[in-house]
Order: C-alpha cells, then structure tokens, then sequence
C-alpha cells in the first residue's frame, strides 16, 4: 500500500461512505489486519461508529475478516482491501458495459449491486422491477428481469459470494458444500474455488412489481400484503451474489485489444480477432497468458453470418495478423493470441503516449529508441534520434531526472573511474510503469481534491441554488402561474447564475479527468499484473 | 582507493560531458507551484460516452449519500450546550436500522446494541391514557397493530436489545400500546417525550429559506 493508494482510497471512501468509514479504512489501510479494539483506540471514534463502519466495509467487499488466527481463543481481526475500494473508481464504467451487452434491465441490475455490495437475487430482481415501472408506463414482469440476471450469471459477470469463514455460527449458507471452510485458514477462498459458484439458484417469483397506488385504502391493503409477503421465503436465502470484476476487466481488455487491431490494420481483422476472443471468453481463466488455442475452420465457423469472409482471404488475414507485433497472434495450423505479450504491447504504447505529451515529440524519439534498442550510449543517442548533441543531452537529463530513464555503468577497470567506464542509458518497462501508475493515483487524488475544494467554496452558493429548484418544483407541482415562477427564478442573480454555471463546467471537467485517468490506471495495472504473477 | 579523498576528480570528467563546460547553476529555491508547461496539455475526450459516463458517475454518487451506508460523524458540538440538542441527536442514530443485515455473514461482536430504553418508557408512561383510546377502536386497529407488532419484532430480533429479559411475558401487549402510540406520535415527528413538533426545535438559523413561499401574505 503506497502512500498515494491510501490517499486515494481515504478520498474514494470519504465521497462515497462519509467520513467516519473513511478514518476507519485509512487507519486499517495502514496498520494491515487489526482488531476491533486496536482499531477504536486509533481512530478514536466511539465503539459503535467503528463497528458500523466495518460492517459499511464489509457489504461491500473492501474488508474481511479473519477469527481465532492467533488460536481459537484470539479476537477477531479485520483487513483492508486496497485494491477493492480502488474499484470504485471505474464502478460507471462497469454500469456502461452492462448496459451496451444487457440493456437498461442489465444496467439498473449492475448498478444496483454494486450499490448494495451484495444482495440476494430476489430483492435485486423486485427493486430493479421497481426502479423500470417507475419510469416505465407498463408494469415491469419479474420473469423479465429473473432472465437478465440469469444471462448476467451464465457470462460470469455475476457470481455467488463465497460464504462466510467461520461466522460463529456452524452450517451457514447451502452453498457451503464442497468445502467445509475452516475457521483458522489464513487464506480466504476466492469465490471461484466454490463449483456453485455460477448456479442460479431456484426462484420462486412470479408476479409483476406494481404501481405504488395513490389511494389510502390502497395503501393500507398494500401495507398488510408486504407484510404478508416479507417473511415468505423465495428460495434462496442466504445466497448472495456480487459483480465480478475479473470477469468485465477481461471484457476491458478485449475491447482494448480489438480497438488496437483496428486502428492498425481494418475493421476485418478486428472482427477476426473479436471472435477469436469470444470463442474462448468462458473457458480461459482470466490470467491466462494466452487463449485456448483455435483452428482456422473454428474461426471461420464461428465467424458472423455479416462478415462474408471467403476462407482463402481469412488465411491472409491471419497470416498478416502473425506478422504484426502488436497483439501477438502467433502459430501455424492452430491461431493463439497471446494475451500477455498484447497487454505489455499496450502498456508500451501508453508510456510512449504519456512521454510525447509530457516532454514532447524529440523525448519521445529518445525514449522509444531507448525502448527498442535496450542499451545505449550518449554518443549513440545522438546519432540514431538525428538530434543535436548539447538538446538530445538536455532532453536525456531531463528524462532521468524523472526517472523514466536509467542509467547503467559498465566499469572497464575494477575502481569505477569515469573515464573507463561505459555509462549506457535504458528503460525498463516494468519499473516505469510502476512509476506511472503511481503517477496516476496521484493524479486521480488531486483531481479530487481539488473537486471538493470547489464544491466547498461555493458551498452557500449551492445551498441556495438547490433550495431555490426545490421551490420551483414544489410550486410547478402545486400548479402555479408562470408569473410566480419567473420571480423565484430571478431570485438568483446573473453574476450568480455564470458563478454557478462555471462551477458546474470546472465540476464536470474534473469529473471527467478522473474517468479517463481511471483508463490508464486499468491499462497499467492489468499489464503490472498479467506480467509479475508467477508463471507456473 | 585511487582518486578518493584529496585527489578527487572533478566531477565533468567522464565521457559524457565535455570538458570546460560547466553543470547548470544550482537550485536556489523551491521549484515554483505552478511551473510554466511547454506542452500544453491536450482535451479531454468528449464524445456521448464520456458524458454519459460523467452523468452515471454523478448519480452514483448523489444515491450513496442517501443510502444508510453513509455514516454521518456526529453532529459538531456547538459553542453553547442548548436544549434543542437533546431532541437532534436521536434523528442520526435512524439510518442504519433500515439495513437489514445478514448476521450469518458477519462477526458476531459487531452487532450494535440500541438501547431501547427510552422507548419502552415511553410506552409505559402512555399506556394509561391510551388504553381506554384503544379499547373503543380495538377492532379496526387490531389488523393494523398485529402488522406493527411483526415490524417491530424484526427490529428487535437484530437488534438484541438487552431489556428482552425484563419484559418476558409481559412484552406483547405492552408493545401493542407502545405500537399503537408510536404510530400516532411518528405521524407528527414526535419524539422521546415532547410535546413539539420537531421543526419547534430550529433555532432560526436557516432563517430565509422559507420566507418565499407566501408571496401573498403581507409580511410586517
């Protein structure tokens, strides 16, 4: 957990849970596991705010706990997910996804969970039926809504949360089967490691959500049948289900992969390279550093009916697929597209991107020539980017000042002397893109912060403004003359109306800052990721 | 070693810089907080997806601050202790019954026991005056009073107050008057013993705000 993670995530935490659940994760953040006791004395915040708080954190993920470590006699103790509440970040992006694969039922589901963290499959079915006959004219059937969560469970963007380790209560859940989760393993169980992990369960709910009806006798009625109906079970209590970020993040970087290929290539081996993606979506695991491997005649029978491909003109596609680098289709009878070697080819191009805009396009030739060529003296510098000596000397200096370039001695003579010793210039990739990535949290915090200082400079502004609409409504509601309206409006004057509006301009923009920051940030740590984890 | 100490070389005398050229003055100061860029940055990405990107971003936000996962701190303590105080603090302490939690899920020790001794005083000291009230409604108002009754026992159930075992026996018809009471009283925002409505309570601070409504009447 570096330093600038937790500044983000204590910012992440306080714009979405308030501040006491932002101290609570800051402090867990930073001392690692703790327990409940350690954690009421640091923060300082009263025994009932801390233990709301940790329950906040654990609906949604971003803490676990872990009971009787120490022995079976030892406290309870509570960690902090740094990488979990990061998530946040990209939550409108997952919400985006969702509604271009599923339509607006897919999307008000996803958006609903990850609201909630985790719910049973019933209520999320009821509340999202609710939410679309609310803006909807026509009564929204369950059975509607029951299959796009069923088809959001078979794609995998959904699964089961892995029952509770250890609760203190033996038997929990149904789900707990397979494995009978012990209480002192120090490894929690990912979800996937339980088989009913993508079964939908069995549902029973048929009926339509209802128009909230405005009479009191409707009500009332209303009233005694929730009541009725609450304690009725739907078949599946205790079953919980969460969105999968494994599985949208591999969505992420097929789109990314695709999109790659069509700008470099054209939209037909883009489609070619889509479909070999989808074929093997399901059965690769998610860190997989390549795709199942795929015959020509698969592809081209899986290949859309719109794409009237020829098969001898599909073979030059993949042919020349092979021969390009950048997103490593390799092989002769059977097609792989290697998912790791894309991924750093990515990445690459980032780092390249994000130099040319920072120190402009000579750097930039340095550094792609540092990064194609490994090793490289001074001299060499100068003479492969065609830059004049004492520039192409400033602009190296000034790129290892920033520390995206590296220096490496090769010494002649044992002692070191300058003057016998080779002094070569290179990049690694890895390490700079740690560095950038670092670089973006940072970024992200102090698009933040600087949103919430602007927020609270005109926070009286705001106030009047938002009281001012409510009047507004309220008077439209009731059915007002339009007289009345004008003269509440201009109780805000022009110099405030063009304050409010560029603080409404600033807000968007910095807003928007975060999204597109937060596209980096996916890039670089899926590369960071896909290339540090142990290759078995 | 050769050339450490005394005989220390120069520094400029390695291939890279020639000699007789000198390294750049030194920094004297901090570097300035906003340094002049020479590469302008470039826009940022427009288009229809990022605005609805922004838009679905904003109101993400705006819902969870009206969900009970949002915590308020409490109330900063002002400057002088006022009565009003009292009656304020029992409003935060409402959001987080509304979730209602899996147990089965989560340790046990963090369960949150809600003192619900007030309440139940409350019913004690209303039961009088309300028995004879209910006695002339009791047959429409027992439907309503049985719905009541099994709200409010989900309540209990999580949240263990630790006055169960003082009731015992004694609890169901007593929560039936308490039920019955507190459902009269929530309808005009009462609370904890007063004979105010809330808005009593305000002391004019947000003064101004309300003023607008009533164009018509003369204001003195």
């Amino acid at each position: 957990m570096t330093a600038q993670e937790v500044r983000l995530c204590g910012l992440v935490l306080q714009e979405h849970f308030g501040e006491v659940v932002e101290k609570v994760g800051r402090n867990l953040l930073k001392s690692g596991t703790q327990n409940l006791r350690a954690i009421v004395h640091e923060t300082g915040l009263s025994v009932d705010l801390v233990k709301k708080s940790l329950c906040v954190l654990m609906q949604h993920g971003a803490c676990s706990f872990i009971q009787g470590r120490k022995g079976p006699g030892s406290p309870t103790e509570y960690k902090a997910h740094c990488d979990r509440m990061l998530r946040i970040l990209r939550y409108p992006r997952y919400i985006y996804t969702a509604k271009t694969l599923y339509g607006d039922t897919g999307e008000l589901i996803i958006e609903e969970l990850l609201q909630r963290g985790h719910m049973t499959m019933s209520n999320t079915v009821k509340t999202v039926a609710d939410r679309l006959t609310q803006s909807m004219d026509g009564d929204m059937d369950y059975g509607e809504v029951s299959t796009t969560f069923s088809k959001l469970v078979e794609t995998h963007f959904l699964q089961r949360c892995p029952p509770a380790a250890g609760a203190g209560t033996t038997g929990s859940s149904q789900t707990a089967n397979s494995t009978s989760a012990a209480p002192a393993s120090s490894t929690a169980p990912t979800p996937e490691s339980f088989p009913d992990c993508y079964r939908v369960p069995q549902v029973t709910l048929i009926g339509r959500s209802k128009r909230p009806l405005a009479s009191e006798e409707g009500e009332d009625q209303r009233n005694a049948k929730k009541a009725k109906m609450d304690p009725e079970t739907h078949g599946d209590e205790g079953i919980y289900w969460q969105v999968n970020f494994e599985r949208f993040h591999q969505h992420f970087r097929d789109q990314t992969i695709i999109s790659a290929v069509a700008n470099k290539l054209d939209q037909t081996s883009s489609e070619i390279v889509r479909t070999m993606l989808r074929m093997s979506e399901v059965t690769t695991s998610s860190t997989a550093p390549c795709t199942k491997p795929l015959s020509a005649n698969e592809i081209f029978r899986s290949l859309p009916a719109t794409y009237n491909i020829p098969r001898h003109i599909l073979d030059q596609y993949l042919t020349l697929l092979v021969d390009d680098p950048v997103d490593g289709v390799c092989g002769e009878g059977v097609r792989v597209i290697y998912l790791n070697q894309a991924l750093a080819n990515l990445a690459r191009a980032t780092l390249e991107s994000i130099v040319q805009e920072r120190f402009g396009s000579r750097s930039a030739r340095i550094f792609r020539l540092l990064l194609r060529k490994r090793h490289l003296e001074q001299k060499q510098v100068e003479d492969f980017a065609m830059i004049p000596a004492k520039e192409a000397k400033d602009m190296l200096y000034t790129l290892l000042s920033q520390n995206l370039v590296q220096l490496q001695e090769i010494p002649k003579t044992p002692d070191f002397a300058p003057s016998r010793t080779f002094y070569l210039y290179t990049v690694n990739q890895l390490p700079t893109a740690r560095l950038l990535l670092q670089n973006c949290y940072k970024t992200v915090a102090n698009l933040m912060e600087r949103r919430l200082f602007e927020a609270k400079e005109s926070k009286r502004l705001l106030e009047k403004s938002q009281r001012i609409e409510a009047i507004l409504a309220s008077l439209q509601a009731s059915g007002a003359e339009p007289e009345q309206l004008t003269e509440v409006e201009e109780m805000i004057t022009a110099p405030e109306k063009q304050q409010l509006d560029s603080l409404r301009l600033h807000v968007n923009k910095l807003d928007s800052a975060e999204n597109q920051v937060d596209e980096t940030i996916f890039l670089l740590e899926s590369y960071i990721s896909s290339s540090t984890k142990p290759t078995s | 070693m050769a050339g450490r100490g005394r005989g220390r070389r120069p520094f400029g005398t390695d291939s890279s810089i020639s000699r007789g050229e000198g390294l750049p003055p030194g920094l004297q100061q901090p570097t300035p907080v906003f340094p002049v860029m020479e590469q302008k940055p470039l826009p940022l990405a427009g288009g229809e997806e990022a605005e609805y990107l922004l838009a679905l971003k904003q109101d993400f936000r705006g819902v969870m601050k009206n969900l009970p996962f949002f915590i308020k701190p409490a109330a900063a303590q002002r400057d002088v202790q006022r009565y009003s105080d009292k009656y304020h603090s029992s409003e935060q302490t409402n959001s987080l019954t509304d979730w209602n939690l899996d147990w089965r899920r989560f340790p046990r020790e963090l369960q949150v026991h809600i003192r619900r001794r007030v309440r139940e005083g409350l019913a004690f000291s209303t039961m009088d005056s309300s028995v004879p009230v209910q006695k002339k409604k009791k047959k429409k108002e027992e439907e309503e009073v049985l719905l009541k009754l099994e709200t409010l026992e989900k309540k209990e159930e999580h949240e263990q107050s630790s006055e169960e075992e003082e009731g015992g026996v004694k609890k169901k018809p007593e929560e039936e008057e308490g039920a019955e009471a507190e459902e009269e009283y929530d309808e005009e925002e009462l609370e904890e013993e007063t004979d105010y409505i809330m808005s009593y309570f305000d002391n004019g601070e947000e003064f101004g705000g309300d003023s607008d409504d009533n164009m018509d009447e003369a204001i003195y």
